[in-house]
């Protein structure tokens, strides 16, 4: 079993810079997803990791070992791909067994893996198939047990499920779960569906632009995002944002206002602070709920009734559309004015550079 | 009205075919039945007697046995030349295919001119001369290989394309080497176009006549298509004998064809049109 550590690694291509930087350890055992809209490296991060693309600089540990310049074969990794990349050719034993052969494992130990791998995944009816026979949950099954036969120290995942439908993945996703406590071995996820990282992360890299934006708790995250962009990516739907201006602070209080925010105190770290500024309050759809003496009041642009919950579009004076997620069945109507309250403990505000101003935890 | 024309589309294309490949191939049949006075007159009569075993023999013994040597040097030329083209135009469409770099136009432009430009004959076999290779098999084999490569090559290629990445990576994370990903995942997977290569080639290299008259001199390396000349000259023709080693060094190809037939148009079209 193994941990991985990264050192500044980076990665271009010719003049442009997709990796930038990145710094992370991940402990032996550990579950983390790299979460990120498309483009944001993630995918290229990780197969750096693989062995299947080259690291421009910085240095790669796995295990302790420098594996900038080692062979994907002797990194103990296996790899699970989003398309699945099952050989056609092949009977479901034969890709199971591949890398085994390729390993020169003696045939009847061969066989005795590649059967308890099928008996793991519950496949051992399929192992005489070929690919084109099976349906799309088979296929992922099939590229798992493919994963976890070499025992490998760490599994990589790219984006696994996003060829499966809903009901599949999520049946797909407690599984992996569940074979990751089974076998408590490093595992690597990468997703850009943040239910996913939420539901299966230890730990969540959240990554912009090639950067590490965050790295935490799925918890952590949701309540103390680092700056705009994690605030934003995290949760759904979307967190709402407005800028502000500071009325007053006082030691880890900030009191702001706007033109579509009456003041409300926001615990916040007020170092950075100072009166005038302006900052940009953050308020998640879950923490408002209607009031009438609310400090925040819009126009209802769309009702979305759900029934157990009634998700509200609204149109603020200052023309900003936010979103809020009120509890049980709501009979608004469009062009109704509404008047929200939210709660200042769950507020987020952020200077200009984006950068959270939370209050020390207590 | 619209079925009655294509009806008779059909008919007309089923009748100019058989003025076309039936009808002379039954003439070498009938000619092979005949005796050398009968098969002179070059007609399509009915043959006088049954003299196909007696034409067999001779033309077989003909020249201390050379079609027999012929049959040994033809099936050795085209079998080997026919397994290296597989496998080495397999490779460079994989390399062409995957690996992209500032080479791949000077290459490309290579292959399409090794598919336009005629070879010259006399500077290859000063070539062959200096590499020892002029009149043996192996030079006659590594020209057949040089000169049609570049069409398997094309043939490959756009097939190699279709075939996701991915596939090589699995492999490569599964611990392959590069020969391992070539010969156990890319290679089975191009079957289609490789079943489309062997008819090809096979039936083009075993047929070749210009080739081995050039580069492959000697009694003793005689190939089935040179055979031909024992039973023809400038002032006498046997016809019935000529006609009867046609007909012998038709039928390998002829089994080729009938082995892979279905198959051939797949591997044609395939990779053309990603499906």
């Amino acid at each position: 079993m193994a941990g991985l550590e990264l050192k500044n690694i980076q990665k271009t291509y010719g003049k442009v810079e997709v990796i930038k930087g990145v710094d992370l350890s991940i402990e032996d055992g550990e579950f983390v997803v790299f979460v990120g809209p498309s483009g944001c490296g993630k995918s290229t991060l990780l197969r750096m990791i693989a062995g299947l693309e080259d690291i421009t600089g910085g240095e790669l540990y796995i295990g302790d070992k420098l594996c900038n310049a080692v062979e994907p074969r002797d990194r103990s990794i296996a790899m699970v791909f989003q398309s699945y990349a099952l050989y056609p050719h092949m009977t479901v034993y034969d890709n199971v067994g591949f890398g085994l052969k390729l390993a020169k494992t003696p045939k009847d130990v061969r066989d005795q893996k590649i059967r308890e791998a099928a008996r793991i995944l519950k496949m051992e009816h399929l192992l005489d198939r070929k690919p084109g026979q099976l349906s799309g949950g088979q296929r992922q099954r099939v590229a798992i047990g493919r994963a976890i036969v070499r025992k490998p120290e760490v599994f990589l995942f790219d984006e696994p499920l996003s060829n499966l439908d809903a009901a599949l993945r999520v049946d797909t996703r407690m599984e992996i779960a569940k074979l990751h406590a089974d076998l408590g071995a490093t595992m690597i996820y990468v997703t850009h569906d943040q239910v996913e990282a939420m539901t299966l992360a230890d730990k969540i890299v959240v990554l912009d632009a090639g950067v590490v934006q965050q790295v935490g708790s799925p918890i952590e995250l949701y309540q103390r995002p680092t700056n705009l962009f994690v605030a934003g990516f995290i949760g759904s739907p979307k967190m709402n944002f407005v800028e502000v201006t500071v009325e007053a602070t006082d030691g880890d209080t900030v009191t702001v206002s706007s033109k579509d925010v009456a003041s409300l105190r926001v615990p916040a770290t007020s170092a950075g602070a100072k009166v005038g500024d302006k900052l940009t309050l953050g308020i998640r759809p879950h923490d408002l709920v209607p009031d009438n003496n609310g400090a925040i009041v819009g126009r209802v642009s769309l009702v979305e009734r759900l029934g157990n919950e009634t998700i509200v579009n609204l149109e603020l004076s200052s023309g900003a559309a936010w979103l809020a997620v009120l509890e049980g069945d709501q009979p608004l109507r469009v062009g109704e004015s509404l008047a929200l309250a939210a709660e200042p403990a769950k507020a987020i505000l952020f200077d200009k550079d984006g950068k959270s101003l939370l209050a020390p935890l207590s | 009205m619209r079925s009655r024309a294509s009806m008779f589309g059909g008919i007309a294309a089923i009748a100019a075919t058989f003025v076309v490949f039936v009808i002379p191939f039954l003439f070498i049949i009938l000619m092979a039945f005949k005796d050398k006075q009968q098969s002179a007159l070059r007609d399509f009569s009915w043959p006088n007697g049954f003299h196909l075993f007696d034409n067999l023999y001779e033309v077989i013994k003909t020249r201390n046995w050379m079609m027999i040597t012929a049959f040994i040097n033809s099936s050795l030329i085209t079998v080997v030349s026919v397994t290296l083209l597989i496998v080495l135009a397999a490779m460079v469409g994989f390399v062409l295919a995957r690996r992209k770099t500032r080479w791949n136009g000077l290459i490309e432009f290579l292959i399409l001119a090794g598919l336009m430009i005629p070879p010259a004959v006399v500077p290859t076999i000063w070539l062959l001369q200096g590499l020892k290779l002029f009149g043996t098999l192996h030079g006659m084999i590594l020209i057949q290989v040089a000169y049609n490569l570049p069409f398997s090559i094309i043939l490959y290629r756009a097939f190699i394309a279709t075939i996701p990445r991915e596939l090589d990576e699995a492999a490569v994370i599964d611990g392959a080497r590069p020969l391992d990903v070539f010969f156990r995942i890319i290679l089975p997977l191009l079957w289609p176009v490789t079943v489309t290569n062997i008819v090809v080639q096979s039936v083009g290299i075993f047929n070749d006549f210009t080739n081995p008259l050039y580069y492959l001199p000697g009694n003793q390396n005689a190939t089935v298509q040179l055979t031909l000349y024992n039973f023809q000259s400038q002032f006498s023709t046997a016809y019935n004998l000529l006609f009867t080693n046609i007909l012998l060094i038709t039928i390998p190809p002829l089994i080729v064809f009938m082995f892979f037939n279905r198959q051939i148009v797949a591997g044609m079209t395939a990779g053309a049109v990603k499906g």
